[in-house]
């Protein structure tokens, strides 16, 4: 099972830096442009504040981006938050059907190894893929505001990224399953998913009606306004999104430990 | 004789297609077996119910004593196994194929592995992506041999194999079961199966028609008869009275006959051609 897990980690390291640096850079010199764009921020955030829903849906009615926080939550949330998710999507959606699609599937199950084995391990090189997307992304923003000379707000960065990490197991786990379901990798449908998700989390910060509904969305438990806003995140929002990362894990087993592999 | 797979009434569908139906043999230590039948006869789905790759709807498959349904780990622990298409991860270099292969098993197989790619003139320093059909295969070989086990499974082995490289892959497997090894040898080509094999069976459209010694195979009572009557050619085999047959030629007036034994081709497509389940 551990030469599954390092083998998976291997063939995957090259895409999980490109995805790391790429979102992570990105955050990185979106900090780097607040001092740049620290006046006209300045004169921008308080109409930004005060455009309804759509401040609503970014966050700005809760934080100014005026300040450093403000930015990097309305910003750098946002970035991280698309980024990481497509990363989520694109990472797992490949995982289990790759074998069947790229007919490897022979080869590696000719092995002796119980298919809930190669699961898991699959299964636990996503896991240790998103916690170093993770880590990484979180050691370029922490070096951003090293950098802008800022006080680095520790509980809420630490807040912010395991939330988003939550909410990436959550996607990778639905992806996983439609991976563990399909004998051709469906990574535009994962990358959909996740945009869908997206799109569903900005709908219930928008419309009243969807407020209450919003805890069911991954998003919603890493919104980088409510944490930095010191906003508890909603109601059932963390008991759901584990309630689904796991099931939606279990499922995957079942399906894959249960189906014929395509030759 | 220890038998060391044994398959009784073995019936898998895909949904509504045909897959295999009522399917029973068995293999017995230290012979070389020949799973014959053309493309789509439904080799390959009793093999890969064998391997637990497929979930069977009827029947029992027994691998070397064990549950072919509960107990796949185990059976693949002692089986080398060489699917009809060899891929692998195209990244890889073949030596990081070969040595995951060997760390899946959790087993130190470099001296062997070595020994097999200097036979095969495998080059491990290659990237798969630049590898041919040919030398994927070779890479397959190594990933099935290099644990030295107790039984080998190959789905159509030798294509893509340049003659010389065949006649090693054979001598390689008549050396590891002359230490013991078994092996089950799924094919559609003929001389191998009558060059290599000790018995074999031939698949039709999902059925089993004929479990027999290569050497009963083309021994059979029946002849092959060849004539030339009216400008016409016919070539068929015979198994009745072969006093009935003389009178029966004797009606045409024959430009050209001859009667022998029937090679293992002429069988095969006889059985083809003719749908009997028997010479």
């Amino acid at each position: 099972m551990s030469a599954i897990f390092k083998q998976e980690l291997k063939l995957n390291l090259r895409s999980i830096l490109i995805w790391t640096l790429t979102v992570g850079g990105l955050g990185f010199i979106c900090i780097l442009m607040y001092t740049s764009m620290e006046g006209e921020v300045m004169e921008m955030a308080d109409s930004f504040s005060r455009m309804g829903a759509f401040s609503d849906a970014f966050g700005m009615s809760t934080l100014s981006i005026a300040t450093i926080a403000g930015f990097f939550a309305t910003e750098v949330g946002t970035v991280h938050g698309l980024g990481s998710a497509m990363f989520a999507a694109f990472f797992a959606s490949a995982m289990l059907s790759k074998e069947e699609d790229g007919h490897t599937g022979e080869f590696l199950y000719s092995l002796p190894v119980a298919r809930w084995k190669a699961v898991a391990a699959k299964g636990i090189a996503i896991l240790t893929g998103l916690i170093l997307f993770t880590l990484v992304c979180g050691a370029f923003y922490v070096l951003g505001f090293v950098c802008l000379g800022e006080e680095i707000p520790g509980e809420e960065m630490a807040r912010f990224l395991l939330g988003m990490l939550l909410m990436n197991a959550e996607i990778a786990s639905i992806s996983f399953l439609v991976s563990a379901a399909s004998a051709k990798t469906r990574m535009g449908l994962a990358l959909g998913i996740s945009l869908i998700i997206y799109v569903y989390d900005i709908m219930g910060r928008v419309l009243p009606s969807m407020k209450d509904w919003l805890f069911l969305g991954p998003f919603s438990v890493a919104n980088a306004s409510e944490i930095f806003a010191k906003m508890e995140a909603p109601k059932y929002s963390i008991p759901v999104a584990v309630c689904v990362t796991l099931a939606a894990a279990a499922g995957a087993f079942l399906v894959y430990t249960r189906k014929d592999l395509a030759s | 004789m220890e038998e060391v797979i044994r398959i009784r009434n073995l019936t898998k569908t895909y949904g509504k297609k045909r897959g295999v139906s009522e399917v029973s043999f068995e293999v017995k230590k230290g012979e070389i077996f020949g799973f014959l039948g053309p493309n789509g006869a439904g080799k390959s789905t009793t093999i890969r119910s064998m391997l637990g790759f497929l979930r069977y709807q009827a029947g029992e498959i027994r691998v070397l004593g064990m549950d072919a349904g509960k107990d796949h780990e185990r059976i693949l622990e002692r089986v080398g196994y060489m699917p009809s298409e060899a891929l692998f991860y195209p990244s890889m270099k073949v030596s990081e194929v070969i040595r995951y292969a060997a760390d899946v098993r959790g087993k130190d197989c470099a001296a062997e592995a070595e020994k097999l790619c200097d036979r095969l003139r495998v080059d491990t320093e290659k990237k798969i992506r630049e590898l041919s059909l040919g030398n994927r295969k070779k890479v397959s070989i190594v990933c099935a041999m290099q644990h030295r086990p107790e039984l080998f499974i190959f789905d159509e082995p030798t294509g893509g194999l340049d003659p010389l490289v065949q006649n090693t892959f054979f001598e390689l497997i008549r050396e590891y079961v002359k230490e013991g090894a078994t092996c089950l040898l799924s094919t559609h080509i003929l001389p191998e199966v009558r060059k290599y094999c000790d018995r074999a069976a031939i698949m039709k459209e999902g059925r089993l028609i004929r479990t027999d010694t290569v050497e009963n195979l083309i021994h059979t009572t029946a002849k092959c008869v060849n004539l030339t009557a009216d400008s016409r050619t016919e070539s068929y085999l015979y198994s009745g009275d072969v006093n009935d047959l003389i009178r029966e030629l004797s009606g045409k007036r024959l430009e050209n006959l001859t009667i022998e034994d029937p090679s293992l081709e002429d069988i095969f497509l006889h059985f083809y051609e003719s749908g009997k389940e028997g010479v």
